[in-house]
């Protein structure tokens, strides 16, 4: 099990992201409860909702919360000799029981039913995002951190205020027995976010401003694209919110109809939200754009990495890609360094593997538009493609493994590079079986359909965390321009086909299938002119 | 049943392949000695300025000696985001300076600094 705690290290950062989510539910609980649901409604139904929404996330953080610092205390405690008294002794530690704490105090309390109960959760909310913020990079900038921990601050309020919040109203519009108090939760929350809105947008304008501080801090490091990336997610939010935001005001007219659209735009609002909370967990253990002056990457740098090109066909053999090394250099290598040099026919090898890639997802985007179009019976086989893919990534992503290398299969699982692409193998291969037995109509149960946008939309969402760790910085960051967008369109297309699967309106789906092929065509695209050097 | 469970074991397949490379929050922006750097023995002084405030008492450094013997150096704090130490009794040879630091808001990051002694 030794190699295995050698990730703990990478599964620190899903924690970090499971508990900024965590916190935006229980503070956005919070806030729905205070200025949405009480003032709205006397339905105790409803209440009832939200108080047992709020002790769930409660409980969930807890768990999560000790597991982060006791993930972290190992890390430290396994890397640097320290003994566990001077790890539970750390600021992040006390920062941590805090919140565990606060948490367990917030979980008890929404037992309650009274409303003055409910209003002291307010400071105890305030508390939980105190904590949050005195883990951020404000508090141990060297300048400027006050400022920074309030920006921060307005961040965190503002993301739970709407996105935390939003699954409380879908709860709440499902319990609301009456049509009337139905429009008048919206209305209410329509309200709090449009402020939450402008809160987190101020907050992150002036957290950008110092962390960024150019256009060139914003595409020529990884902090600046992943905020690129977050940039992206609110804009299509925002088209979503925006859409939501009429329907509200025009609710009095067809409520039921419209409150329906609602429900399932909020469903797709909340899944980019959090994705942009699983970047922003990522964005934690980046340097700050303006911190990289020295390993920026420039814009010709850019055009010339993505100048179209004819994809590379051959591959060149096994045998002249750089000699492995053994397992325990190479993974220790990783922990100070990154990966090794790669020379030219090694970076040959990988443009080939990610060339034939995007031609198969090219493919299988095509004959999924061509299944939409009803222009050919058979292009609804085109999640076959996929199981080709799996098979392909399993044989050819990391040489230096079994079974093309000499790397034992089990003790390179050590190395997280190889763990991605396996266990990225297997869920195409899984996604492959599943949407092939939906298309073609053996598999009906709803659920079964989920399976596709599901691994699409959190596919995408994790691989904006993923990271080839090369010895090079600029390198790396002309890596994740092109990995970026592929996570980017993951999540549009998996969100796109779940609005497809869930609206009442036709004409809203017909719109909704014609995205996320779209999507996997670029993908494809992308991936066909994907290049190293 | 099944489909919850299969959907279950999918997040957690998916949150498995996450990939470990936490960049280091702390960086290093300069040290002395310098990276590559020929310094003059048998005693060195070793600073390294960070861009974030740093936990001394919980940051390590250690010295990979020539034959790859590695010893702990005694680190203090000079500044908020700044750590120093001495290295004592260096034979001639190219060394590794290995580095971890925890910033103030709990994250671990590492170097290393490759040198030679003359």
């Amino acid at each position: 099990m030794i190699w295995l705690l050698r990730d703990f290290d990478f599964l620190a950062v899903l924690l970090r992201a499971a508990a900024l989510g965590l916190e935006a539910l229980m503070v956005g609980g919070i806030a729905y409860l205070l200025l949405v649901a009480i003032p709205a409604t006397s339905d105790a139904d409803v209440l009832k909702g939200c108080r047992r929404g709020i002790r769930r996330a409660a409980a969930a953080m807890v768990l999560v919360q000790t597991l982060y610092t006791v993930v972290d205390a190992l890390v430290l405690v396994g890397s640097s000799g320290m003994s566990a008294r001077e790890v539970m002794t750390a600021a992040f530690f006390y920062a941590g029981a805090t919140t565990i704490l606060v948490s367990g105090i917030i979980w008890l309390a929404m037992h309650f039913a009274s409303r003055w109960v409910a209003a002291a959760m307010a400071p105890l909310a305030l508390i939980l995002v105190g904590s949050a913020v005195s883990m951020s990079h404000s508090v141990s900038r060297l300048e400027h951190s006050v400022f920074l921990a309030a920006m921060t601050a307005l961040h965190h309020l503002g993301t739970a205020a709407w996105i935390g919040a939003m699954p409380f109203l879908l709860v709440s519009l499902k319990r609301a027995k009456f049509e009337l108090e139905q429009t008048r939760l919206a209305r209410r929350f329509s309200n709090m976010a449009l402020v939450s809105v402008a809160t987190l947008v101020a907050g992150g304008l002036g957290m950008a401003w110092f962390f960024v501080g150019s256009w060139s801090g914003l595409y020529g490091t990884s902090y600046g694209l992943l905020l690129a990336a977050k940039v992206y997610l609110l804009l299509v939010m925002l088209a979503l919110g925006a859409g939501n935001f009429l329907i509200v005001r025009a609710a009095d007219r067809a409520p039921e109809k419209l409150l329906r659209r609602l429900r399932r735009f909020g469903e797709a609002e909340i899944g980019l939200g959090f994705t942009a909370i699983l970047a922003a967990a990522s964005l934690t253990s980046q340097p700050p754009a303006a911190d990289m002056a020295q390993d920026r990457v420039t814009g010709q740098e850019i055009v010339a990495r993505l100048h179209p090109a004819w994809p590379r066909l051959k591959s060149p053999p096994v045998a002249a890609l750089t000699p492995p090394s053994s397992i325990e250099n190479a993974v220790e290598a990783h922990a100070f360094g990154g990966e090794g040099v790669s020379d030219d026919l090694d970076r040959a090898w990988s443009e080939f593997n990610h060339h034939w890639a995007g031609l198969v997802v090219l493919l299988a985007g095509l004959l999924a538009l061509a299944s939409r179009l009803q222009v050919a019976g058979w292009a609804r086989h085109w999640p076959l493609v996929f199981a080709g893919l799996a098979f392909f990534i399993l044989l050819r992503a990391d040489p230096e493994n079994w079974p093309l290398g000499p790397r034992p299969f089990w003790a390179s699982f050590s190395q997280p590079d190889v763990l991605q692409h396996r266990l990225y193998a297997l869920l195409i291969a899984g996604f492959a079986v599943f949407e092939w037995g939906v298309q073609t109509g053996r598999w009906k149960s709803p659920r079964a359909a989920m399976v596709f946008p599901a691994v699409c939309a959190l596919g995408g969402a994790l691989l904006l965390l993923h990271a080839h760790a090369q010895s090079d910085v600029r390198d790396e960051v002309l890596t994740e321009i092109a990995h970026t967008p592929l996570a980017l369109l993951g999540v549009t297309a998996g969100w796109a086909r779940w609005l497809e699967l869930r609206l009442p309106d036709r004409r809203d789906r017909t719109v909704a299938s014609r995205v996320w092929p779209a999507c996997l065509v670029l993908v494809g695209l992308i991936l066909v002119n994907y290049r190293e050097s | 049943m099944k489909l919850r469970w299969l959907g279950v074991l999918a997040v957690c397949g998916l949150a498995l392949a996450l990939p470990r490379y936490a960049h280091a929050h702390a960086m290093l922006v300069q040290s002395t000695p310098q990276a590559h750097a020929t310094v003059q023995g048998p005693e060195i002084s070793i600073e390294l300025k960070y861009n974030a405030r740093v936990d001394a008492t919980r940051s390590t450094l250690v010295l990979v000696a020539p034959d790859g013997k590695t010893a702990p150096l005694a680190a203090s704090q000079s500044g908020p985001g700044t750590l120093a130490a001495k290295a004592q009794q260096l034979n001639h040879g190219g060394y590794v300076l290995r580095w971890q630091v925890l910033s103030s808001d709990g994250h671990v990051s590492r170097g290393e600094i490759p040198f030679t002694v003359k």
